[in-house]
């Protein structure tokens, strides 16, 4: 176990998680005037309906089969009953064309952002930046689960590498060693997605935090107060 | 304080129980509202100070100006105008978009921050000194060396300006200017500023200044073309015009070339109100305008044409309501208060008669005083009398100036026509103008003879002759039309072919408006305005529209008569504002120029003439006096009818020095040099360098961006710059007056200067560029003819930078002038100025019975004051000008104050300035109260106006009492102890107190209307009859058939008279009518390049056309387009809409030339203003003077700056050069 294996499997992805956090808090607290998700629809909107729709819902599904896939046991699948063959080649199907639908939605808007005049210069740098991370995430994710899978499944078995290794990053029992013998696209992949954690705060990624699911539980008329701490409430008072 | 805890923490309540009402469906929201602040904070101010804009928008409109952290961070309505009183819409809301962006200015890009002087000048004058500290050397080694001189003239509107000092350029100014005293006299000189009431304080400190040197002052009304000659000719009023909440008392509302909701954005208000009083409202305009949107009727016809449909219009009120029914109040109204039954002496002509002069009490022998000046009715029991109230009676002061239909004989009870009285009928050549020909038409009036010395006059009534003018067929032999539907002059079936208006609709409206009329005692309203006025028959168009409002007896009732809007005009405050404008408490008379004049001479635009005068002049005349304009502008400044500065061929410094080695008195010596052609006017060889004008201050103004109609005149000849002229000068048409010179000079200007808040088009051609203080940086006075209140502008913050207020910039100029003064001035000298004869004055009577009599052709003896200018020497003592400039001298006291022909004393308000501002403690103003700042001139004007001034007002209206014998003291009595000042009006917005120095009164709630004191109190009209008159019987007019309100059609117009002057064709092209009336996202060149404006239309330069026009050249909506005739070519993108009538171009006035203007394929320089493709044309009957309500004025009479009778070529301009390479 050298230093750099160390140093890519255990600092980094902890210095991302930390970043990740304190970067929301810190962001929270001093910058809400520019959360957001820095909607372009004004400048541009043909174009984002596709990216824009192709793009959110694959990374969707992505997202629910990487929670399959490195959050729950190897064990606990097959203890349901299905075999590795058969998750394998559902997982190559399912997350190839997951993959695929949000890697299309994602080249539409980096197209865009790129060719569309007023799209590029009303971007700034974090734009382009994550916009790139995620095009190498995405891809290098495609590619791993359209190539590696179908060619020898078994050599590479990332339910055997790669989730136990996240799992006891998250219990704080990381494990570097794990990660040695996992090819290096994969490597790049999961090294990757570290960086957009780390750099998440900073962006407009940070929309992710706002979905505004409380519009499904809050009552339909909202009142104000204008009772302050310390404030007679004069009503009171009267 | 108490730390705030984090907002992520405030955030995370999610434990929290919720407060909720009503089953759940409302809660308690318990977030975080720390958002809330930054809209709290964006609206949080430290102070609001009250201010307007000084734009000439006629708004006046009074805002709060919001300041927070020393910044001016924005502006609001005020709200608090006086009330109008019960059952009555209120003045305010006031506003407009533009006026609310204007914020942006003081912290823009555009914004003139620093003194800054034309780069080769200062490099030219750097050098100079240090070779020669002197600063006369030093400017005289630049102006006098030719290569230096066109180097920076050439470099003019090219950029290039450098930051200087206030040091510097005042050395600078006080230098060129010395050196032009010394070498060829004060009225070289000259400053441009317009509008007093927009800003009257910045105005008086610059004509302050200048008219201490004996420099000109520009008039502006009359070179806009504002200024309807046809007022002075009716009334001998300049303008007056109801407040616009007036037109909620109207019960018929037209809005005739006035494009009300865009033009008067804050007044449109009471038009819209006053149509749910069910008041009919009826728009006159060719194009789908905004004021369209709220007509019953829309009247749409051709441009220019107007004054055939009011001419129809006249025809049918006269048939109606004069012949087939005798209205009684309107005839009642026409005996009293107009010229209709006033006697007209006939001249035979040929087989019959025209139309000569009025017939006087001397014509009759009649034992009177001022006998020339008495216009003669006819009794009813067949007597000719001479009534009171005509402008003899006025002048001699025996009290008997008023309009009581007597004399002192007794009642009077006049005819209005000599039918069935009659001597004989006879048979009248009526003058007539149709397209390219000047006609006759034969009708017949009846007449009474008169023996004068042996030779027998036929005379007749105005009101027969109105008839035969307008064809109202009473049976007499002639040409008359037997029907409405008969093509004869004047017609409803008549205007169909010139107006495209169908004759059905002409007839109802003016049934209607007559009709109301009756019905309601006058309350007829028309709106009129810039849509036309502004072209060369303006003044025959407006005759024509008035008649409506006489004929009806409208005029001088409430809710009723003409509301010409144009120019923010009405000075509230004029006695005192003029006296401290015009530096009359040091000294008389001020040099005041008629700039339509100067700047047709001065911009070489005389030499381009290219249509003689005998092609416009009646059948009925003979041959005119001259062909060529310019000429007639010669007769004018030798007969003493306009102002002519530059003055003489020599310096007026001189003369008394000269007439004194030559043993003469000065005045004797000038007429002897004049009429032995030893010396000359200057206009007669404007292109002289000796007679050239040399040194320009412009402030507050766009001259050459906004009103400088010849755009590239201006550039060519006046600045000496690259320029875009097409056209060349007519070698075959040429003045015989004026000297011809081969050669056209150019760059006649040494130093134009120029003072700005913003990097205008102006300050780009100027040679010194001053920071100016914007309108909220200022102490200053703003009045309007659109509402009856004075209020201030203040400084919100001081001003940033290195500007200053227009006072303290002139202010620091007279300093650093006398200074230098003191050594190269140091001796008093006595200037000699020429003065015209003036109006509302007794020199009104200089030149009886209207006839031209030229002493320079030995028709009459030369008397300066009588048949020539008046010649009045004045001492100028240069050393002093700083300290008559900061004290308020002694005329103030000695002389009367006053205004319109009124004089009063203003001593105890002289004592009283005293005390409020203090005394000056040394220098030649020691003892006299003392003028430091812009807020001590407000505080004179105000102090010394009878408008606001009540002690004053009473003593204006016991003047007027005595010069009437009637009583009207009463009107300002209730307001005797009212004294404003700067205080109370910033306070709140005063109403004035009524003054005999406007036509119309207002006191109480009652509304402004013009001319009120004329018809409730009989105080006669300042004409010639002492009534409105709608003859006018000037030799000149008569030249030109204008006798008579006449149509004329607009003048014949080519975009190229030579082929050769044409630029190559390329592809296709189309020929359109041009067309500049007012904007909607600007104010004439202000607002127009301000981001907000810009965002909210296309941003730059714009001309709008029809689609099908647009569709003939190809172009479609936002493609380049390239506008041009002989005079220019401007560069704009197309706004293609169907709002437009085909075969005419809307170029809205005044698109400057700095933003967004690409370079013109043709000229290959940048692509113009809108003014590139036109140019002025002079009309010679507005050159008149000496005679009765044709007399001159400043701002009153003369010709007009008219550029509307003009066509152009558009094409689109396939490529589009920025010519940045």
């Amino acid at each position: 176990m050298n230093f750099w294996s160390q140093f890519w499997w255990v600092i980094f992805p902890y210095l991302m998680l930390a970043t990740f956090v304190v970067g929301h808090i810190y962001r929270y607290n001093t910058d809400q005037y520019g959360w957001t998700a820095k909607s372009s629809e004004f400048l541009e909107k043909e174009k984002l309906k596709w990216g824009s729709i192709l793009f959110h819902y694959g990374l969707l599904l992505v997202f629910g089969g990487h929670v399959v896939g490195l959050l729950v046991p190897k064990e606990w699948i097959a203890a349901l009953g299905i075999s590795d063959e058969l998750y394998h080649t559902f997982a190559m199907f399912a997350g190839g064309t997951s993959g695929l639908i949000t890697l299309t939605g994602l080249l539409i808007l980096l197209f865009r952002r790129v060719n569309v005049k007023r799209v590029r210069v009303t971007s700034s740098i974090s734009d382009f930046v994550i916009a790139g991370l995620l095009l190498i995430v995405v891809g290098l994710g495609v590619y791993n689960s359209l190539t590696f899978n179908f060619l020898s499944p078994a050599s590479s078995d990332y339910r055997e590498t790669i989730a136990p290794w996240l799992r006891g990053l998250i219990v704080f029992r990381p494990d570097a060693s794990l990660m040695e013998g996992v090819p290096i696209s994969r490597q790049l992949h999961t090294l990757a997605a570290f960086g957009i954690l780390g750099i998440w705060p900073f962006t407009r990624l940070v929309h992710v935090w706002s979905v505004p699911y409380e519009y499904l539980q809050r009552s339909y008329i909202i009142y104000r107060s204008r009772r302050k701490k310390g404030h007679t409430d004069l009503r009171k008072a009267a | 304080m108490k730390k705030e805890p984090s907002r992520l923490l405030k955030r995370l309540r999610f434990f929290k129980p919720l407060e909720k009402y009503s089953d759940g469906w409302s809660q308690l929201d318990s977030q975080d509202r720390e958002w809330e602040k930054v809209y709290r904070n964006r609206w949080q101010h430290d102070k609001v100070v009250r201010s307007t804009h000084g734009v000439n928008c006629t708004g006046s409109c009074s805002w709060k100006i919001f300041v927070k952290d020393g910044i001016i961070t924005w502006e609001g309505q005020q709200t608090d105008y006086p009330s109008t009183g019960p059952d009555f819409p209120e003045y305010e809301p006031r506003g407009c978009p533009r006026g609310a962006s204007f914020s942006w200015y003081t912290y823009s890009p555009l914004r003139v921050k620093h003194p800054y002087v034309r780069g080769i000048l200062l490099k030219f004058w750097r050098e100079a000194k240090e070779q020669n500290a002197d600063p006369l050397a030093a400017w005289k080694s630049i102006i006098e060396d030719e290569d230096k001189v066109r180097k920076y003239k050439s470099a003019r509107g090219k950029g290039g300006l450098v930051r200087s000092s206030w040091e510097e350029v005042n050395e600078i100014m006080a230098a060129s200017l010395i050196y032009t005293l010394d070498k060829y006299g004060p009225d070289r000189i000259a400053g441009f500023t317009p509008i007093p009431a927009m800003s009257m304080v910045s105005y008086a400190a610059g004509s302050r200044f200048l008219s201490l040197l004996g420099s000109p002052m520009m008039s502006f009304y009359d070179w806009y073309a504002d200024l309807p000659p046809a007022s002075p000719q009716i009334w001998g009023e300049q303008t007056d015009v109801p407040e616009s909440s007036d037109w909620y008392n109207s019960g018929y509302l037209m809005m005739w070339g006035s494009n009300v909701p865009l033009t008067r954005t804050p007044d449109a208000h009471f038009m819209t109100e006053v149509r749910y009083k069910g008041t009919k409202v009826v728009a006159v305009s060719p194009d789908y305008a905004e004021s369209v949107k709220f007509a019953d009727s829309w009247v749409s016809l051709k441009p220019g044409s107007d004054g055939a449909l009011a001419q129809a219009m006249t025809h049918v009120i006269l048939k109606e309501f004069y012949m087939e029914r005798e209205t009684e109040y309107f005839l009642e109204y026409a005996k009293k208060y107009t010229d209709l039954p006033f006697l007209v002496t006939l001249k035979k002509k040929d087989e019959g008669f025209v139309g000569d002069r009025f017939l006087v009490a001397s014509d009759l022998g009649l034992p009177l005083s001022n006998a020339e000046w008495k216009p003669i009715m006819m009794d009813r029991n067949n007597k000719m009398v001479s009534p009171n109230g005509t402008i003899g009676h006025r002048w001699e002061g025996k009290g008997e100036w008023n309009l009581n239909l007597a004399n002192a004989e007794g009642e009077i009870e006049p005819l209005l026509s000599l039918l069935g009285l009659e001597d004989e009928v006879v048979s009248i050549d009526i003058p007539y103008f149709s397209d390219g020909k000047s006609e006759v038409l034969p009708r017949s009036v009846p007449v009474k003879k008169v023996t004068k010395n042996g030779e027998i006059l036929y005379v007749t009534t105005v009101f027969d002759l109105m008839l035969a003018n307008y064809g109202i067929d009473r049976g007499l032999p002639g040409d008359y039309p037997s029907s409405y539907d008969d093509e004869i002059p004047y017609t409803p079936a008549w205007q169909e072919s010139l107006t495209g208006v169908n004759r059905n609709q002409v007839i109802s409206i003016a049934r209607e408006f007559a009709q109301n009329a009756v019905d309601t005692e006058g309350k007829s309203m028309i709106i009129m305005g810039a849509g036309i006025n502004h072209w060369y028959n303006a003044d025959t168009i407006y005759r024509s529209i008035l008649n409506l409002v006489l004929l009806t007896g409208s005029q001088g009732v409430n809710g009723g008569g003409w509301a010409h809007y144009v120019g923010q005009e009405k000075v509230r405050p004029m006695e005192g504002w003029q006296t401290v404008a015009f530096a009359r408490d040091w000294q008389m008379p001020p040099r005041l120029q008629n700039a339509t004049s100067y700047y047709y001479f001065a911009t070489d635009q005389w030499r381009y003439e290219e249509l003689p005068i005998d092609q416009l002049t009646a059948a009925t005349s003979g041959k005119p006096r001259y062909r060529h304009p310019a000429d007639y502008n010669v007769l004018a400044a030798r007969l003493g009818w306009l102002p002519s500065y530059p003055q003489f061929n020599r310096n007026s410094l001189n003369l008394v020095e000269e007439a004194k080695n030559s043993g003469k008195e000065v005045a004797e010596y000038i007429v002897d040099e004049l009429k032995a052609g030893k010396m000359k006017f200057a206009i007669e060889d404007p292109d002289d360098p000796v007679n050239f004008p040399r040194i320009l201050f412009v402030w507050r103004a766009n001259l050459i961006s906004s009103s400088g109609k010849g755009h590239e005149y201006f550039l060519k000849h006046f600045l000496g710059t690259s320029h875009g002229l097409l056209g060349d000068e007519s070698s075959d048409f040429k003045t015989e007056e004026v000297v011809w010179r081969e050669e056209a000079p150019e760059g006649k200007l040494d130093l134009m200067v120029n003072l700005d808040f913003r990097m205008s088009g102006t300050a780009m051609y100027s040679d010194i560029v001053l920071p100016a203080a914007t309108w909220y940086e200022k102490h200053d006075l703003s009045s309007t003819d659109m509402h009856p209140f004075i209020h201030p502008l203040n400084p919100a913050i001081t001003p940033p930078w290195e500007a200053k207020s227009d006072w303290n910039i002139f202010k620091g100029l007279a300093r650093d002038f006398t200074e230098m003064a003191k050594t190269y001035l140091s001796e008093p000298r006595v200037d000699v100025v020429a003065a015209p004869l003036l109006h509302d004055s007794p020199d009104e009577l200089a030149q009886p019975y209207g006839k031209i009599r030229d002493w320079s052709k030995g028709e009459v003896e030369a008397i300066p004051g009588k048949t020539m200018p008046k010649l009045v020497p004045v001492e100028r003592d240069y050393t002093q000008v700083y300290e008559k400039f900061t004290s308020l001298g002694p005329l103030a006291e000695k002389n009367p104050i006053g205004f319109h022909g009124l004089g009063w004393s203003g001593k105890e308000e002289y004592e009283k300035l005293k005390s409020i501002l203090g005394v000056a403690e040394s220098g030649v103003g020691k003892g006299r109260p003392k003028i430091e700042e812009d807020r001590d001139a407000a505080e004179i004007i105000l102090t010394l106006s009878s408008a606001t001034n009540g002690s004053m007002a009473v003593k204006a209206w016991e003047a007027e009492e005595k010069k009437t014998g009637l009583k009207l003291r009463d009107i300002a009595e209730d307001r005797a102890a009212e004294h404003f000042t700067l205080a109370n009006i910033t306070a709140q917005p005063k109403k004035v107190i009524s003054s005999p120095i406007f036509s119309g009164y207002n006191k109480g709630e009652r509304k402004y209307s013009p001319f009120t004191t004329n018809i409730d109190k009989m105080v006669p009209f300042r004409t010639l009859t002492g009534r409105q008159q709608f003859y006018v019987d000037h030799e000149l007019l008569l030249n030109f058939g204008e006798a008579l309100p006449v149509y004329k059609p607009v003048l014949p117009h080519v975009p190229f008279n030579k082929v050769e002057n044409q630029p190559a064709s390329e592809g296709k092209e189309i020929t359109l009518q041009y067309l500049t009336p007012h904007g909607k996202w600007n104010i004439h060149s202000t607002y127009g390049d301000n981001l907000h404006m810009l965002t909210l239309f296309r941003g730059g330069p714009h001309v709008w056309i029809n689609k099908d026009d647009a569709a003939e050249i190809d172009a479609d909506d936002n493609d380049w387009l390239e506008v041009y005739n002989r005079n220019g070519v401007v560069v704009a993108k197309a706004v293609v809409s169907h709002r437009i009538p085909r075969g005419m171009a809307f170029m809205y006035h005044a698109q400057d030339k700095h933003i967004n203007v690409p370079g013109s394929k043709i000229t290959n320089t940048r692509g113009g203003t809108h003014n590139s493709p036109t140019r002025i044309h002079l009309k010679p009957t507005h050159v008149i003077g000496g005679y009765a309500q044709l007399s001159y004025g400043f701002n009153y009479y003369g010709p007009t700056g008219n550029q509307r009778d003009l066509s152009v070529v558009v094409r689109k301009l396939k490529e589009v050069s920025w010519l940045e390479d």
